[in-house]
């Protein structure tokens, strides 16, 4: 035919173009469209991913921001009924040490007094002995030189007798 | 054929055909300038994947952001007319787009137009766009007609695909058979309409460029580049919407 040869047709280069055509789609499918179209899926999740990570993490700001107050609420409070208590067993404590105190001081003073009586008693009584055997020894001297040894003894024993018999 | 003796005049005077010239032979393969500039797009794309697929990253350079936008430029709009079919015609308009407009571009470089090859009897351009060969559009507007029923039968089915031509009542039979012949129509309409609007680019620039060597084509050239993607563009968006078209049921749309 006249008008293909005109036009240049040519059935092998026209099936040439249409095998060249599908190698190019192949490739092009294959090398640039899939890794594109998975670079473009990637980003997309990646900004949904950011973002989303964005609003959690202004959630969570706020939360703990609340919760910091309320802690902080908290511990104000406990720190104000800490101070209290504190000051309530101190003055406890004082009172505590006050009475043991005075009651250590009775009871040192009476142990202290009875002592005293005590030491009294021994002094009297060492005292009595003593005034005894001086009243004695003076009598010996003093009946000695009037007496003789018998009756010397008798006047004695009774005198000793006598002093016996007189209470402190 | 016949030519006004006007017409041929030209034609001798820019040395285009509207035949592809042949370079050499290859047993009684004839490799033309037209299959040189289609492996010279096919290196570019080869180039472009190797690229993208070796550097592309989630922040993306200035080139990848570009060839993204392109990309989901049209995804986003395969998407608005085919759906959940996307994915399946995504890839033949997109490729369609970047051939067909690097095939126009690369015939309007000046530095690629100049190059000449000797090829036994005379001086020929070792480039000149693969959309000025009737043998290429026509293989594109194979691929696309036939990728688009072969998609539509195995989508829709055979009894579907049938019934968008054939049916028993005599008006649908009459629009059917309509549309069988405006499917062969199609064979001649892409191929024609996309040989036609650059091979009279290329010409025009011819006769600018024998006429004036400086200036005056560079205008025509924008407009040329224009036409270019607009052809690319137009080609791309037909085949999508036949696509579209064809794995819808009869009467769903």
């Amino acid at each position: 035919m006249e008008i293909f040869k005109t036009f240049g047709l040519d059935i092998t280069l026209t099936i040439a173009q249409i095998v060249n055509f599908l190698v190019i789609l192949f490739i092009l499918k294959k090398f640039l469209y899939k890794p594109l179209f998975k670079i473009l899926k990637k980003r997309e999740d990646l900004v949904k991913e950011s973002v989303e990570k964005a609003e959690q993490s202004k959630k969570a700001l706020a939360k703990a921001e609340t919760q910091e107050k309320e802690i902080i609420k908290k511990a104000q409070t406990n720190a104000t009924e800490i101070v209290k208590d504190a000051k309530e067993q101190g003055a406890e404590i004082i009172k505590k040490a006050q009475e043991e105190a005075k009651k250590q001081a009775a009871t040192i003073l009476k142990a202290a007094e009875s002592q005293i009586e005590q030491e009294k008693t021994r002094a009297e009584r060492e005292l009595n002995k003593h005034v005894a055997q001086l009243a004695i020894e003076l009598l010996k001297k003093s009946v000695g030189q009037i007496f003789t040894g018998k009756e010397q003894d008798e006047v004695v024993s009774r005198a000793v007798k006598e002093l016996g018999k007189k209470p402190n | 054929m016949y030519m006004p003796g006007f017409v041929r005049f030209l034609f001798c005077l820019i040395m285009l055909s509207l035949a592809a010239e042949p370079l050499f032979h290859i047993g009684s393969f004839t490799v033309t300038n037209t299959l040189t500039n289609t492996l010279l797009v096919d290196g570019l794309l080869v180039a472009l994947a190797w690229k993208i697929s070796k550097s592309a990253s989630l922040i993306p350079s200035k080139f990848q952001g570009a060839i993204e936008i392109i990309m989901e430029g049209f995804y986003n709009l395969t998407e608005s007319v085919a759906g959940e079919r996307t994915l399946k015609i995504f890839p033949y308009v997109m490729t369609f787009f970047l051939f067909i407009l690097l095939a126009n571009w690369t015939g309007l470089i000046p530095v690629i137009t100049s190059l000449e090859f000797f090829n036994g009897h005379e001086h020929v351009h070792l480039f000149r766009s693969a959309s000025t060969d009737l043998n290429t559009t026509l293989a594109l507007a194979i691929v696309s007609i036939v990728a688009t029923h072969t998609m539509s039968i195995r989508t829709i089915g055979l009894k579907h695909y049938l019934g968008k031509f054939f049916s028993l009542k005599p008006l649908d039979l009459y629009a059917g058979l309509l549309e069988l012949v405006s499917e062969l129509t199609k064979f001649i309409s892409f191929s024609f309409r996309l040989f036609g609007n650059i091979f009279v680019g290329e010409l025009i620039l011819g006769i600018l460029f024998s006429a004036f060597a400086f200036f005056v084509p560079i205008p025509v050239i924008m407009y040329e580049l224009f036409v270019g993607a607009i052809q690319a563009t137009i080609f791309a968006l037909l085949t999508m919407a036949f696509m579209a078209l064809f794995t819808t049921k009869h009467g769903e749309y």
